[in-house]
């Protein structure tokens, strides 16, 4: 993001934060699709994709003028949506053990025709084994979101976030490949 | 680009495509809905009130009632006092 850009998003979440209701918006629509992207690729669920992003942008909007630098909304928003991911991952698995689904109910598979390439399932396949923070590690990274700017939201270091993407990147092309063979 | 890349922006257009147009009006609504619905804080307080009303109803009943016992039975121990006094007296 050059330095104009960022300038006029700061701008813009200031106005969210003084309670400016189509400068949320605006974040909104700027962001909506690029959330639901990344809350797919965490989630791994087309159908509960718009469910979600619903919750992040619900949670932006309640906590937004907690934001102290405006300039690192995009971090904190991502941030946030990985939080949400994982969280309704852990309630989902939760609710599972309290009222365990009949075997026809559990593995529902994606609905026919919503998966448009054999990459694309690969991939999917692939995400589904490994561990929910390793795919929001490596969806972050794939979103454009630096090393440092990791660290610095999970406060750990920087080698910390480089290992553990190290890690899930083999792992993931071990699943990717078998997945193709 | 590599082929994981292409394989990964297909996800991320896949999974954008999932949002249905308004998407940012229902946002919106569900925040200025979420935000006049009672938080669990205000719950919270409404539920350690109403408990603090009842422990101090409790508690002034029963100061109210044991300061009625100990008159009473300070009362009775006067006449049993009195009673003794008065034995020991004609006697």
């Amino acid at each position: 993001m050059d330095e104009s850009s960022t300038i006029a998003l700061g701008e813009k979440v200031r106005r969210a934060q003084r309670g400016d209701e189509a400068a949320l918006r605006d974040l909104i629509v700027s962001y909506q699709h690029r959330i639901a992207g990344f809350t797919y690729a965490i989630t791994g669920r087309s159908d509960s994709v718009e469910d979600i992003s619903q919750m992040v942008f619900v949670k932006m909007a309640r906590a937004i003028d907690r934001l102290k630098a405006p300039e690192q909304f995009e971090s904190w928003l991502f941030r946030l949506a990985r939080n949400t991911c994982i969280d309704h991952l852990r309630r989902q698995k939760l609710r599972r053990i309290f009222t365990p689904f009949a075997p026809e109910h559990e593995n529902v598979p994606e609905p026919a025709g919503s998966v448009d390439s054999e990459e694309l399932d690969a991939l999917r396949h692939a995400l589904d084994q490994l561990r929910p923070k390793d795919r929001a590690l490596l969806a972050l990274v794939q979103e454009g979101r630096s090393h440092a700017e990791i660290a610095d939201s999970f406060k750990t270091s920087v080698a910390a976030v480089k290992a553990r993407l190290h890690r899930a990147r083999e792992q993931l092309k071990q699943f990717y490949n078998s997945d193709e063979t | 680009m590599k082929p994981e890349d292409k394989a990964w922006n297909s996800l991320f257009v896949h999974g954008a495509s999932r949002i249905r147009p308004g998407f940012p009006d229902r946002v919106l609504r569900a925040t200025r809905a979420y935000a006049s619905s009672p938080l669990f804080v205000s719950h919270f307080a409404m539920c350690a009130a109403t408990a603090a009303v009842c422990l101090l109803a409790v508690a002034l009943y029963n100061n109210r009632s044991s300061v009625e016992e100990d008159a009473k039975s300070l009362a009775g121990w006067n006449d049993v006092a009195a009673q003794a006094g008065e034995l020991d007296t004609s006697l």
